[in-house]
């Protein structure tokens, strides 16, 4: 296993190094003496783009200063706070497509500044959902996040499990394709406290958009044009119930209320969890034998459908550029170096996905043709469940929003209030902000 | 002509009355101006819109925000009477031990030295339904449970007493132990020579002279519990359902999250009845206390 890691490590440090010639070769422009200040987004995954920024500072004569990296829930926080005491003149820093509408005014419009044949090569859809009000506001990095299903393989292979799964549903048990299927199966393989059929994220933003997703999935929506409140129709009820029939079964863990990603990723990968939903940045993390109890026992297969669609709530990361920033040119420049088909090679090499159509393109050929049937299987997977993705409403009010709406979504999931009492309550707190905010 | 000279005192003053107007002052004062504006972080100008109480009547019509202000005040209560029990056992258990008392005394105030942030994980550690210390003591002991300390509406709400507890009960064993220490001898020789038992001049004796003491470190704590946030944040972050929401958690959501920094400073000229509250009623009661032992109103 361990020569498999070197082999990797070696392709991904060639596969940099190729890059990393390719960009020598590229016209980053000339910016000599200046200094470009950046806010990056900090962890693990997002961290190898940042090794290529001496590429670009060898390039064109700039020095580019990371003035903050943190996580980005706190570098949201610092950004708003700058916002309110004016120190932005800072010139590049991380987004992401839930965030961006929030900060008004903050960054300027990249149609101006970034050639639109380089825009054009992006994913249009994901272009679409960088755009806010007209105004370009981000480029997107390979960190396109949409979704899939994760589950353990041991648990279809068990003819006696099979057959007892079938006289008690009706059906065969294979891996499920619905939501209710998902919703049998949790509550088939789930012996609370030692195992569990599946899980979600249970508090903040993160279990507003995976309810989102299933209002949608059952045929809703989660505002209308006018941005009014609507989550609390029919499909809305549904997609709740799901949430409370699998806690009120012992299907997910008892403290998923409390959990978000982190909590979720690690639960998946001790091997106590059948079913989960979860982002592609954590594949590698399952399959890893190092890390995961799951390794070696994962399949990954396409969200699974509500009544109408399948799930499919999306984000991705990007770059943006003040408009404060005294030298907009060279921060482009690095936006777009950051953002170009060998930064996107490289960073997708690591198993986030792209959102450059030819690198999508390459790393499907890549996978096909090589011996890592996982990372073939998991990026089909994305690739199928890509074609559902949608971005959450591009007003700067979501986030706001999310904090209304998740504390009762959890008082309905623990049992305070009923499903309906919990989705109008919430739905009254989201129109009374709508209507401050002026929508209507 | 006249030179207005100031007095003597007022020059001295003067520069820890700047550095006071600086730092406090001027920060209450603009504060205080932003609860009657909608200030919104992501939106400066917004600051320079004057909408009269529409803040202020906003939270006292808020449910929410009463739940949270009548959930902080309960907090306020268990946590002070837990602390005040058991840090005055504590100390009268620690004036008895005649050898290592100094060590003691210094392994009693570890809790303390810790951040609350590293109190918040260390107790959201062991009470994580699934990997969580407590779950896995109970299970090899033969429970077949895995209890939601960190969901069920009480359950949550004993566990971040429990980690406030844990932390600061120290405060009031320190500051009662400093009291028996100044206690005199000879009431408590002369209760002996008269026949009083352990009990009687415990009640009658002790305690009352300690009652300063108590209502100092009640006082203290009091300002402290009533900020209670960063514990709380990582346990539990107020929820599920609000089922731990303490004004503190729900004011900083509502000014760094959804960047409402009004309508959150509103909320905070609202909250600090309560620490006004608290701190006058104490304050009585010191001064009742003091004047039972004889040391002046």
């Amino acid at each position: 296993m361990k020569r498999m890691n070197i082999l990797k490590a070696l392709l991904a440090s060639t596969s940099i190094v190729a890059a990393a010639d390719s960009a020598m070769a590229q016209d980053w422009g000339s910016f000599d003496g200046v200094t470009i200040e950046a806010k990056l987004i900090g962890g693990e995954q997002y961290e190898g783009l940042y090794a290529r920024i001496a590429e670009w500072e060898a390039a064109t004569g700039a020095t580019v200063d990371i003035i903050s990296k943190k996580s980005h829930f706190e570098i949201d926080k610092e950004i708003k706070s700058d916002m309110a005491a004016g120190t932005t003149d800072w010139c590049v820093g991380s987004n992401h497509s839930s965030f961006a509408p929030q900060y008004e005014g903050l960054y300027v419009d990249l149609n101006d500044l970034v050639p639109a044949e380089v825009i054009a090569e992006f994913v249009p859809g994901i272009i679409g959902a960088s755009t806010v009000g007209g105004e370009l506001l981000m480029l997107p990095r390979a960190q396109f996040d949409v979704s899939v299903l994760y589950y353990l393989k041991s648990n279809y292979e068990d003819a006696e499990q099979a057959a007892a799964f079938e006289a008690e549903y009706g059906y065969p048990l294979t891996v499920p394709d619905t939501w209710e299927q998902v919703k049998d199966q949790a509550m088939f393989f789930a012996d609370p406290p030692n195992f569990y059929g599946t899980q979600y994220a249970g508090k903040d933003e993160a279990i507003v958009g995976r309810f989102y997703e299933m209002v949608v999935a059952e045929g809703g929506n989660y505002l209308d044009e006018d941005n009014r409140p609507i989550f609390n129709s029919d499909a809305g009820q549904r997609a709740l119930q799901w949430f409370v029939d699998l806690y009120e079964a012992g299907a997910v863990p008892a403290g998923t209320t409390s959990y978000v990603w982190d909590d979720l990723g690690q639960g998946f990968a001790s091997g106590t969890v059948a079913l989960n939903l979860d982002w592609p940045g954590w594949a590698g993390f399952f399959n890893d034998p190092e890390a995961s109890q799951a390794a070696g026992n994962v399949g990954v297969a396409v969200q699974p459908m509500g009544s109408v669609t399948r799930t499919g709530w999306s984000g991705h990361h990007g770059f943006s550029v003040t408009n404060d920033c005294e030298n907009k040119d060279a921060a482009a420049s690095l936006v777009m170096f950051l953002t170009s088909e060998e930064s996107q090679l490289a960073e997708s090499a690591g198993g986030s996905l792209p959102t450059r159509t030819a690198v999508w393109e390459a790393n499907i050929a890549a996978a096909e043709a090589g011996d890592d049937p996982f990372r073939a299987e998991a990026l089909a997977a994305f690739a199928a469940g890509a074609e559902y993705a949608f971005a959450v409403p591009a007003i700067p009010e979501w986030g706001e929003s999310t904090n209304l709406v998740f504390p009762e979504l959890q008082a309905a999931i623990v049992g305070d209030k009923t499903v309906e009492e919990a989705l109008n309550d919430a739905a009254e707190a989201v129109d009374e902000l709508m209507r401050e905010s002026g929508y209507y | 002509m006249l030179r207005r000279r100031f007095p003597e005192w007022f020059v001295l003053l003067l520069p820890a009355i700047i550095v006071i107007a600086a730092v406090v002052l001027i920060p209450l004062i603009f504060s205080l101006y932003s609860s009657f504006t909608p200030y919104k972080l992501t939106r400066p100008s917004t600051l320079w819109t004057w909408v009269g109480t529409y803040n202020y009547e906003k939270i006292l019509t808020d449910a929410k925000f009463w739940a949270a202000f009548g959930r902080t005040v309960l907090f306020l209560t268990i946590v002070l009477n837990l602390e005040l029990v058991l840090g005055l056992g504590i100390a009268l258990l620690m004036n008895k031990v005649t050898w290592g008392q100094r060590t003691l005394r210094t392994i009693l105030m570890f809790p303390m030295m810790f951040s609350p942030i590293l109190v918040g994980f260390q107790f959201k550690f062991i009470f994580n339904d699934n990997i969580g210390l407590v779950n896995n003591a109970l299970q090899s002991m033969g429970f077949n449970v895995a209890l939601p300390w960190l969901v069920d509406g009480k359950l949550a709400m004993f566990s971040i007493i429990f980690a406030e507890v844990w932390m600061s009960t120290s405060v009031f064993a320190i500051l009662i132990l400093a009291g028996l220490f100044a206690m005199p001898r000879d009431p408590l020789e002369a209760a002996k020579v008269d026949g009083c038992t352990p009990w009687q001049s415990f009640r009658h004796i002790t305690l009352p002279f300690l009652m300063p003491f108590i209502f100092i470190a009640m006082t203290i704590r009091s300002l402290d519990v009533a900020r209670a946030y960063d514990i709380v944040q990582i346990m539990t972050g107020g929820g599920p359902a609000r089922r731990t929401e303490l004004l503190w958690t729900l004011m900083s959501r509502t000014g760094y999250v959804d960047a409402r920094m009004g309508l959150a400073n509103a909320m905070g000229y609202v909250s600090i009845l309560l620490s006004i509250v608290f701190t006058i009623y104490f304050f009585h009661k010191l001064s009742a206390a003091r004047a039972q032992i004889g040391m002046g109103g």
